[in-house]
């Protein structure tokens, strides 16, 4: 059983499985820093879904389909953002307005588009997403002939090696970049960042524009390339379970992929299983399980911690 | 301002935000509208936008048509429940969004109840449905102690928890709960006597869940604005600092909320439950939690406007099915259309500069009525 589980094939499902979740764990992690919680993720990511798989049917391009999956998702954020920061909408129930868009609201979207377009109306757009125009994948150079390592690492969908990259490039724009420091100080204290000339909104609608990119990435994972088209609620919660990685990584780049992983691996397990023959039911919600735990375990060494740094300095105090 | 003006300003606002939800409504019909030319798009969208706002009034060859409308009032039972349990929780701040999974728990328990407690009748459906609701109330204790105790996001925690209870409701009912002798997966029929009466036998299903479901309106509105628990609830929700200085217990109070939101939606389920359905076949989360969010923001948190929310959210639903039907318009227009009125209400600043018109034209004639005053005094003492 257990050499059943831990193959090759089964470490590559985790890194396939991981790719969309870490995608929108990013875009989790800069709206945190600039102090937005975008739990609109969700939704984005099912509305840019959508779109993008629509249009690679149209222009018969994964790549057409990626860029306006990308810029959908980018206007759906910057459309909530200036709900919350225009007209000073609670950012949660914007986000939750759009999760309500993402979920009957596409259905709505994919009925009328393609009943439009194509004289009949469909409820998923499956039947239109082929090998053809399908996100291709890649197959690295040397280190595909590596035994076993290359087996894992080798013939990912290139996305899932972006979305990889997105963690290193995430970090040097947090902490390396003028922009980087901007969006932290903003989440950090925006008067005092205001009181230096950093315009808090612009910075905002950034940093919701970069996660609202992040979410139509992981979309067009979702449907271009890990489902092979949009259908209803294909997301499954997701975007949820970015919000706590991000939550358990600490809002860092690095350690937010760390957890990530750990949900992706939940999800490979899973699957693992019911393929063993046990009621899938019993086994898809162990991601959704294990996220309420990782929280948990996350808060209490968070706790932890900050008990330890405070009986020292209160040690230290009474040293002096 | 005075209590009038903030009452027409409200008024103003909320039918400004239902105006362009509509809007957005007949523009996205238009532009799904199957006809040739422009003229024949518009008169196909006026009939759409027709059957959508009077289409759950009247009967297809003209006439008040009764069983729509009682089709309106039997879908807001379960949304005057999660509306209030979400009224309830969004009140003290906590943004528990578990009233989803929390309906689906709610009617199974109950179901469960209904069909295998040996019960007489009067006491087996008051049980069941009392059971449902606690074991929701209970569930909830896992985000609410959660948040209370570590910090951890109620948000987050109750949105996995959606998912944990859909998936093992379906798993117990795959495999250990389902009448094998039919032919799609459902639990055997529940006692005759559990079911709730009903108020009007047209197949509605309008049952006494309705009166039930007012009553509570009246009990958690006098909960939240007259005992001391209430009071508490909603001073965290305004100032959670300032409730803790001044020696509210702020976790156990966050704690009550929670359950109180729970307990409310695991009513919900069950009444909904025994109300309409003689079995339980509920593949899905049903939906009933977010529309009770939208319905506790059209109504300000304030549960006495939960019913006027519902009835129109319902009458909304009630009109995009009749137009999918009638019209070919997908049913789905209503999360759009809801998404829409949604984040108008919730806006702070929509409108704000008509509000700060009327606030300055309040403060003038206080300013030359001071002034009137002031005038007449000193001819007073000029005399």
């Amino acid at each position: 059983m257990l050499d059943l589980i831990f193959s090759p094939d089964f470490f590559f499902a985790v890194l396939r499985i991981t790719a969309p979740i870490l995608f929108a764990t990013l875009g989790a992690v800069v709206g945190e820093k600039a102090g937005v919680s975008n739990i609109g993720l969700e939704g984005t990511m099912m509305i840019s879904a959508l779109f993008g798989s629509l249009v690679s049917y149209w222009t018969g391009s994964w790549a057409a389909g990626l860029l306006v999956a990308v810029l959908i998702g980018i206007l759906t954020s910057l459309l909530m953002g200036f709900f919350a920061f225009i007209l000073k909408t609670d950012i949660i129930l914007t986000g939750i307005a759009v999760n309500m868009i993402g979920s009957g609201g596409t259905l709505f979207l994919v009925k009328v588009i393609t009943n439009i377009t194509e004289g009949t109306a469909l409820a998923s757009t499956t039947s239109l997403i082929t090998t053809a125009n399908q996100i291709p994948s890649w197959n690295i150079p040397i280190i595909k002939d590596i035994p076993i390592l290359g087996e894992i690492l080798s013939g990912h969908c290139i996305l899932t090696y972006i979305a990889f990259l997105m963690v290193f490039l995430t970090w040097v724009l947090l902490y390396k970049t003028p922009l980087g420091l901007n969006i932290r100080s903003v989440g950090e204290n925006p008067n005092a960042a205001s009181s230096v000339g950093v315009s808090v909104l612009k910075i905002k609608y950034i940093a919701i524009a970069f996660s609202g990119a992040m979410a139509g990435f992981g979309g067009a994972f979702m449907s271009m390339y890990y489902a092979m088209g949009w259908s209803l609620d294909m997301v499954a919660g997701r975007g949820f379970i970015a919000l706590a990685a991000q939550a358990m990584g600490a809002g860092e780049p690095v350690g937010s992929m760390i957890s990530a992983l750990i949900f992706g691996t939940a999800q490979a397990l899973s699957i693992k299983v019911s393929s063993k023959g046990i009621d899938s039911n019993l086994v898809t919600p162990i991601p959704y399980i294990v996220t309420i735990i990782g929280l948990v375990i996350f808060a209490v060494i968070v706790r932890r911690r900050v008990k330890r740094q405070h009986s020292a300095a209160a040690l230290k105090e009474s040293a002096k | 301002m005075n209590k009038k003006r903030k009452m027409i300003f409200s008024l103003v606002r909320g039918l400004t935000a239902i105006l362009i939800a509509l809007l957005v409504a007949a523009l996205l019909i238009f532009v799904s509208a199957n006809g040739d030319g422009i003229a024949e798009k518009l008169s196909q969208t006026g009939g759409a936008m027709k059957k959508l706002l009077l289409g759950p009034l009247l009967k297809n060859k003209g006439g008040i048509s009764v069983k729509n409308i009682s089709d309106v009032f039997a879908a807001m039972i379960p949304i005057i429940f999660t509306g209030l349990g979400t009224c309830v929780m969004f009140s003290a701040n906590q943004f528990n969004l578990g009233t989803e999974g929390g309906v689906m728990l709610g009617a199974f328990v109950a179901a469960l109840v209904a069909i295998y407690c040996p019960l007489p009748p009067v006491v087996l459906p008051v049980v069941a449905i009392l059971l449902g609701a606690i074991a929701v109330g209970i569930t909830m204790l896992i985000p609410a102690v959660l948040k209370a105790r570590l910090g951890v996001s109620e948000m987050v925690n109750s949105l996995m928890l959606n998912y944990v209870i859909m998936y093992f409701i379906k798993y117990l009912l795959n495999s250990h709960l389902a009448d094998k002798s039919k032919g799609q997966i459902m639990t055997y029929e529940i006692q005759p006597h559990a079911a709730l009466p009903q108020l009007i036998n047209n197949g509605s299903k309008l049952s006494w869940g309705f009166v039930v479901a007012l009553i509570f309106v009246v009990l958690v509105a006098l909960f939240m604005y007259r005992t001391r628990w209430g009071y508490a609830i909603r001073m965290i929700g305004i100032n959670k600092d300032f409730a803790m200085y001044s020696g509210m217990k702020v976790g156990a109070i966050i704690i009550l909320s929670q359950v109180i939101g729970g307990l409310l939606a695991g009513m919900g389920g069950g009444i909904e439950m025994l109300g309409r359905y003689n079995t339980f076949n509920w593949t899905g989360l049903p939906g009933y939690g977010w529309t009770g969010i939208t319905v506790a923001i059209l109504a300000g948190n304030n549960p006495l406007f939960v019913p006027l929310a519902a009835f129109f959210m319902s009458y909304l639903n009630k009109g995009c099915s009749l137009m999918s039907t009638y019209c070919g318009v997908p049913a789905q227009l209503i999360d759009i259309l809801q998404a829409v009125i949604f984040v108008f209400f919730a806006a702070e600043q929509f409108l704000s500069g008509y509000r700060q018109k009327l606030v300055v034209k309040s403060t003038q004639e206080e300013l030359s009525r001071i002034a009137e005053q002031e005038a007449a005094a000193s001819k007073v003492e000029v005399k």
